[in-house]
């Protein structure tokens, strides 16, 4: 059947629980391509012959609806490849928000290539929005319940100063600071808010 | 207990009653419950961080005349809250975007509904996701099936852009008495609007009550 690889797909890609990608198929992916440039030889060709029977333009015999049906299935064909690539594309972009501007490796090497490099251009599309506003928006995603959090350093930071005084934030430690003076030095993995 | 009521009015005068804090909100709230993008409350967004700053400002000149932590730490905790407010409102319409890019870059009466740093966020989102597109498929494809926007070189419209969807239906409060409603452009279904009742109708016949303000969304 026409498309089905197509279809076998997208498949692949709803299966997958939200928010999670499968690897990028790129076999899969090729064999469409490839069956894409088969329907276009098919249609060319039939349309070729129609011409040569030269038959009235208007004239709807067997090569004419063929010629349609490979003209339909190369859109399906398409519509099915764009959806992988666009799909895949808005879960990628949603890991800037959800997991920072470094991809762990583990989902860094499902994307192809191309995929890399939109992540990059749209982690750097954010940033030019959030400097054009001087608002950083990828922080303070859950409402505040309290201005101070709890946090545990992980790593050895040192004397910091916040506001008017300073704190010795020695590894393992145990603070309770301003959540907004805490939340950068958090993104930047070297504290982790501490649940009791 | 004394000095309690008279911090509630302190800060009174600051976010607490602040009417722009309910008024973003609002936008909020409308904003989350439609299927597409409302026009950008500039003026308020603007107000509303002058007025978190002056918050912030606020608090750290109590602080340095001595007063209570627990006091500081109120008024730190307001001006946080509104700045969630804030930033999630921004975050909100940043996803409606990139959830539709195509469409409101074509679409001239929407786009500008954005802000200028929206419409340029806009603008380079169609660019990096067009030159991926090109990339992963379209370069693949045969020669008459290339474009983003159409199927292929027969199509007469933009085939290949999805829209919102507006047939969704949303909760809604009417602000003022907007009497007799038609819902449909046929006439047939007419509901009589009473101020402040609750109602679910699709978005797509409110649409223009929530943008002159008549309704609200919830």
């Amino acid at each position: 059947m026409y498309a089905r690889r197509a279809a076998q797909l997208l498949q692949e890609l709803s299966t997958c629980d939200e928010g999670q990608l499968p690897p990028y198929n790129s076999d899969k992916f090729d064999q469409v391509i490839r069956e894409c440039e088969e329907h276009s030889k098919q249609f060319q060709s039939l349309i070729r012959e129609k011409n040569e029977k030269n038959l009235d333009i208007e004239a709807k015999n067997e090569d004419h609806y063929g010629s349609f049906i490979h003209h339909l299935s190369l859109i399906r064909n398409k519509r099915c490849l764009m959806a992988y690539v666009y799909k895949r594309a808005e879960v990628i972009q949603s890991y800037r928000w959800k997991v920072g501007r470094v991809l762990p490796k583990e989902i860094h090497d499902k994307l192809n290539f191309s995929e890399q490099e939109y992540f990059k251009n749209h982690c750097a599309v954010i940033d030019s929005y959030t400097k054009d506003l001087d608002l950083d928006l990828t922080v303070d995603v859950i409402p505040p319940k309290d201005p101070y959090i709890r946090v545990r350093v992980l790593s050895e930071i040192g004397e910091v100063s916040l506001g008017d005084h300073s704190v010795s934030l020695s590894k393992d430690s145990l603070h309770s600071l301003r959540r907004t003076d805490a939340e950068p030095v958090i993104s930047q993995g070297l504290m982790e808010e501490f649940m009791e | 207990m004394e000095s309690w009521e008279e911090e509630g009015s302190v800060s009174g005068s600051g976010l607490g009653a602040g009417t722009d804090v309910e008024l973003v909100r609002q936008a909020w709230r409308n904003e989350k419950a439609a299927p597409e993008i409302l026009p950008f409350e500039e003026a308020l967004v603007r107000r509303l961080r002058e007025q978190i700053q002056l918050q912030e400002e606020r608090a750290e000149e109590l602080k340095s005349e001595g007063m209570e932590d627990v006091v500081v730490s109120l008024h730190h905790m307001d001006s946080d809250r509104a700045l969630f407010l804030l930033k999630s409102y921004l975050r909100l319409r940043l996803h409606k975007i990139e959830k539709h890019l195509f469409f409101y870059s074509s679409h001239t009466h929407l786009f500008a509904r954005l802000s200028p740093e929206e419409q340029l966020f806009c603008n380079s989102c169609v660019d990096i996701m067009t030159q991926h597109l090109k990339q992963s498929v379209l370069n693949k494809l045969p020669q008459h099936y290339q474009s983003v926007t159409r199927q292929s070189t027969s199509s007469e419209d933009d085939d290949m852009v999805d829209s919102p969807q507006l047939d969704t239906f949303v909760f809604c409060k009417t602000k003022t008495d907007v009497g007799a409603f038609q819902l449909d452009d046929t006439g047939e279904e007419i509901v009589d609007l009473v101020v402040d009742d609750l109602y679910v109708l699709r978005y797509k016949s409110i649409r223009g009550l929530v943008e002159s303000g008549q309704i609200n969304l919830i």
